[in-house]
């Protein structure tokens, strides 16, 4: 009996361990963004190009941050659960077909919060201990 | 009945001939048609199949490579728009600045996938967007040389760690400095069109430079970079269809794909574009396999149809060929009952009628002569009645059977009913031939019999015709064999006679006195005679036997022997009788009314009437009508009536005796009656036979029997009488035997009633005077 209560405890301590690891990265807009919440899909669609206007809503302008920084890395990862070479095959795709230009990218998290700031149906990803003023989390739902 | 057989037949073997075109050749036939038809319409269908996935493919090839053609030049144009805006903007301001510049007003291609350069002659970056690195020599080789040219320069591609790269260069002059503007591109941008849905896992996409060195490749998800062409391209060019892809066989993987390599306007590279043969083919491959099994499935399935209607229609062929052999066999049954009696198995009336009208005319055409032999069993009658139908039966057959022997394999022998038989004998030269043959049959039909376990003896009589001599048509000649039969029987039986003209006519007496005996009855032309009986001693007369007379009116007065077996044949001696006892009864009555003392009345009974059922009855009724008293009554019956069947005789005379009346033997001594059998019947008075009497005086041996019969009746307490005494000598010796009673000449002769009554009133008369002798 008292193992098993250990193995509970032991669980609950990993899962913590995992929610805090990914929730370092968050998707954060413009305070005056009209967006308040995502669904897990409409990301994917925003970020893989395929939903420009969300339904009743404004047009939403997704940014990047570039390839070979963490945050890309693990955004892609843990909100689309893609790998950054799954996100360079996509948009090589449709660029060479005609098709689609990937977000815009930006360097650094700094960039990214001038870069939202500046537009406020644009959306973004930073770390969270990086927020800044101005920028609001968006809630997305898995 | 010939004719319908071999007509059924002649039906079946038809039919027969007709059903093997029909059931087994027309089932096979429509399978090899069915299974024909199956199979090629399979194979076109097939083959028209993978015939248009190969024209489509080769087709589609077409398609993929001019969207491919133009997505590559496209890129390759965009790619080289931006050398030239950086260029341009390099040279108007510092690399970095004109970099950062672009950037910010979104000239540049993303980042993602490209990264931009500006190096100076050094090779140093003097800026760059995207990482951009110089790690490989083959790097710094490629950038020396795009200096020094002022095109489009294009490099082999180049393995990094960021995988296989492509760099596009373009060589900038400023002044005294020489620069290059390079962008660097994953070689797998230009293969990233692959399109699963179209070029499938084995198609190819690819782009191969002057050198025939492919920059990129990509078959499914694989990328590789640097091989060989070969000589795919100049395969390629062979083929001079340009609207469909030839097949060709690509030596780095072995596979065989429709294949498009173009060389681009403007830039140093070619296209190359292949669908795999066999991934394209393989749903049409699906597709035929499933119209071969469905083919198969339908062959099968026809097979078993055919089989089971094949195996249907043999058992309908067998059962009718079965029904029509039982008709056969029916039919063949039915004309061999037609034409045989189902009794003896000989050929009977209708076959040998044909046999006969057969043997005429061909005995007419070859002027042969035949003879036919008609048979009648003697006595047959008799035989039936007493021993039954079953012994009958079994007599014919025997009869039947000695007959077939005693004839040749090619005499024909048939039965034309009841106790008749006919033999032909065809082609005899003259009567001497056939008495021979009639002979051996008289021989064969004579030997013992064994019936119902008794022996019997049983003879026949033959009446022979022969052809032409005796007639000339059937008819003519069975009817005279017939008369000649009759003949045979008159002359004792047991014998042969041929016919002869003289026969016909006795038989057309026979004939006249046969029509004039149905009439006599009515007409009255029968009379009775009354032949007185006396006593030995007294003299006296003790009563009269009643005499039958025919008093014809052409042929005058006829005696029973003469007309009696007639009436017996015909059944006329019925009725006759019946008119005997009731005259004989009536004038006995009319007698005593006249005052005559009562006196015996004898009457005599044939063999036929003695049988006759209704015998006693006519007497009673005799007896009834006249009021005659029966112990008058005396009936005379045959020794041989008597023995023919002792238990009928007995019961008859039995019943006689019941009556009153008595009975009489006839022709005592002629049959062979045991005194033992006479002894059980009733009987009151014997009669010695005539032709013992007659010889009395000369035979010792007839004088013996006479004495010995006298002696019997005596034992017996019989009254005897002795019959045709004609002369004192014979008169005398009975008298001294102690014989009861005689009759005849010596006494008197039979008399008509009226005399008979005079002679009585004279004897009366006589009586009261002296006596006669």
């Amino acid at each position: 009996m008292p193992r098993t209560f250990a193995k509970i405890i032991m669980t609950g301590l990993l899962s913590a361990m995992g929610s805090l690891s990914w929730a370092e990265i968050v998707v954060v807009a413009s305070q005056e963004s009209p967006v308040r919440e995502l669904t897990a899909v409409q990301l994917t669609d925003i970020y893989l190009g395929r939903l420009t206007r969300l339904p009743g809503g404004p047009a939403v302008l997704p940014l990047d941050q570039v390839e070979h920084s963490s945050a890309h890395r693990e955004f892609y990862q843990q909100y689309l659960g893609r790998t950054p070479a799954q996100i360079r095959s996509h948009w090589s795709r449709l660029i060479f077909t005609g098709r689609g230009q990937p977000p815009k990218a930006v360097s650094s998290d700094a960039a990214m919060a001038e870069a939202l700031k500046r537009n406020p149906n644009a959306i973004g990803y930073m770390d969270s201990e990086t927020l800044p003023e101005g920028l609001r989390v968006i809630d997305v739902e898995s | 009945m010939t004719a319908l057989i071999s007509r059924v037949r002649a039906k079946v073997s038809g039919k027969k001939l007709h059903r093997l075109a029909e059931a087994p050749f027309l089932m096979s036939a429509l399978a090899l048609i069915g299974l024909g038809v199956i199979w090629a319409s399979t194979f076109h269908l097939t083959g028209e199949l993978t015939q248009n996935v190969s024209r489509s493919t080769a087709a589609v090839t077409s398609d993929v490579a001019d969207t491919y053609e133009a997505q590559v030049v496209r890129a390759l144009r965009e790619i080289d728009q931006t050398l030239k805006l950086v260029r341009y903007d390099a040279q108007r301001q510092p690399p970095d600045s004109a970099i950062v510049d672009l950037n910010e007003r979104d000239l540049l291609p993303p980042s993602l996938l490209f990264s931009v350069a500006v190096l100076s002659a050094e090779g140093e970056i003097l800026a760059a967007h995207g990482r951009f690195s110089l790690d490989q020599p083959q790097e710094h080789e490629f950038f020396r040389h795009a200096l020094r040219s002022n095109q489009l320069t294009l490099s082999r591609p180049i393995e990094t760690e960021e995988g296989p790269l492509l760099y596009f260069a373009r060589g900038m002059t400023q002044g005294q400095t020489s620069n290059v503007v390079a962008l660097a591109v994953h070689a797998g941008y230009f293969v990233s069109g692959y399109d699963s849905a179209t070029l499938g896992e084995r198609g190819v996409l690819g782009l191969v430079g002057e050198d025939n060195q492919f920059r990129v490749r990509r078959t499914g998800d694989a990328i590789t970079v640097g091989a060989s062409l070969g000589d795919v391209g100049s395969k390629v060019a062979e083929v001079d269809t340009p609207s469909l892809a030839p097949l060709i066989q690509h030596h780095w993987d072995q596979t065989e794909r429709y294949t498009v390599v173009r060389k681009l306007f403007d830039f140093p590279l070619s296209i190359v574009v292949g669908l795999s043969h066999a991934e394209q083919l393989a749903p049409a491959r699906a597709t035929a396999r499933d119209y071969y099994w469905r083919a198969a499935l339908a062959s099968a399935l026809l097979l078993i149809i055919v089989g089971v209607l094949g195996r249907l229609s043999w058992r309908l062929h067998k059962a009718r060929r079965q029904a029509m052999e039982e008709r056969i066999q029916h039919a063949r049954k039915v004309e061999y009952l037609a034409f045989h009696d189902s009794l003896t198995d000989l050929p009977n009336r209708a076959y040998f009628s044909r046999t006969l009208t057969q043997s005429i005319l061909e005995a007419r055409r070859y002027t042969r002569k035949f003879a036919l032999l008609f048979l009648d069993l003697d006595r047959f009658k008799n035989i039936n009645d007493s021993l039954g139908h079953d012994a009958g039966d079994e007599l014919l057959q025997e009869i039947a059977y000695r007959l077939t022997l005693s004839v040749r394999d090619s005499d024909v022998v048939a039965r034309l009913g009841g106790d008749e038989f006919v033999v032909l004998l065809p082609e005899v030269l003259d009567s001497l031939q056939v008495a021979p043959v009639a002979h051996k049959i008289l021989a064969a039909c004579a030997k013992p019999f064994t019936l119902a376990g008794q022996e019997f003896r049983i003879t026949v009589s033959i009446g022979i015709t022969l052809f032409p001599r005796d007639g000339n048509d059937e008819q003519t000649l069975m009817k005279n064999a017939d008369m000649a039969m009759y003949h045979a029987k008159e002359q004792g039986k047991n014998n042969f006679q041929f016919y002869s003209e003289a026969l016909n006519n006795d038989s057309l007496e026979r004939l006249t006195l046969e029509s004039s005996l149905r009439h006599a009855l009515e007409r009255h032309e029968f009379r009775l005679y009354y032949q007185p009986k006396r006593n030995m001693k007294t003299d006296q007369v003790t009563g009269v036997e009643a005499l039958l007379r025919w008093q014809h009116p052409e042929l005058g007065m006829i005696l029973p022997m003469q007309f009696i077996p007639l009436a017996e044949e015909n059944g006329l001696i019925v009725p006759i009788g019946r008119w005997v006892f009731r005259t004989a009864c009536q004038q006995s009555v009319e007698w005593q009314a006249q005052g005559m003392p009562p006196m015996n009345m004898a009457i005599n009974l044939s063999a036929r009437q003695f049988i006759d059922e209704h015998l006693l009855d006519d007497i009673k009724l005799a007896l009834k009508e006249t009021g005659m008293n029966p112990t008058l009554l005396e009936v005379e019956i045959t020794e041989s009536m008597v023995m023919r069947d002792v238990e009928a005789t007995l019961k008859i005379l039995k019943e006689l005796k019941d009556m009153g009346v008595r009975v009489a033997i006839d022709d005592f001594g002629t049959g062979y009656s045991s005194l033992s059998t006479l002894k059980q019947f009733p009987v009151d008075t014997i009669k010695i036979d005539a032709s013992f009497i007659h010889d009395l005086t000369r035979s010792v041996e007839d004088r013996g029997l006479t004495e010995a019969i006298i002696a019997v009746g005596r034992n017996l307490s019989l009254n005897v009488i002795a019959e045709g005494v004609e002369t004192s000598e014979q008169y005398e010796f009975l008298r001294g035997q102690a014989c009861d009673e005689f009759q005849g000449f010596y006494g008197n002769e039979a008399l008509p009633a009226e005399d008979f009554s005079r002679l009585i009133t004279q004897i009366t008369r006589d009586a009261s005077g002296p006596p006669p002798r």
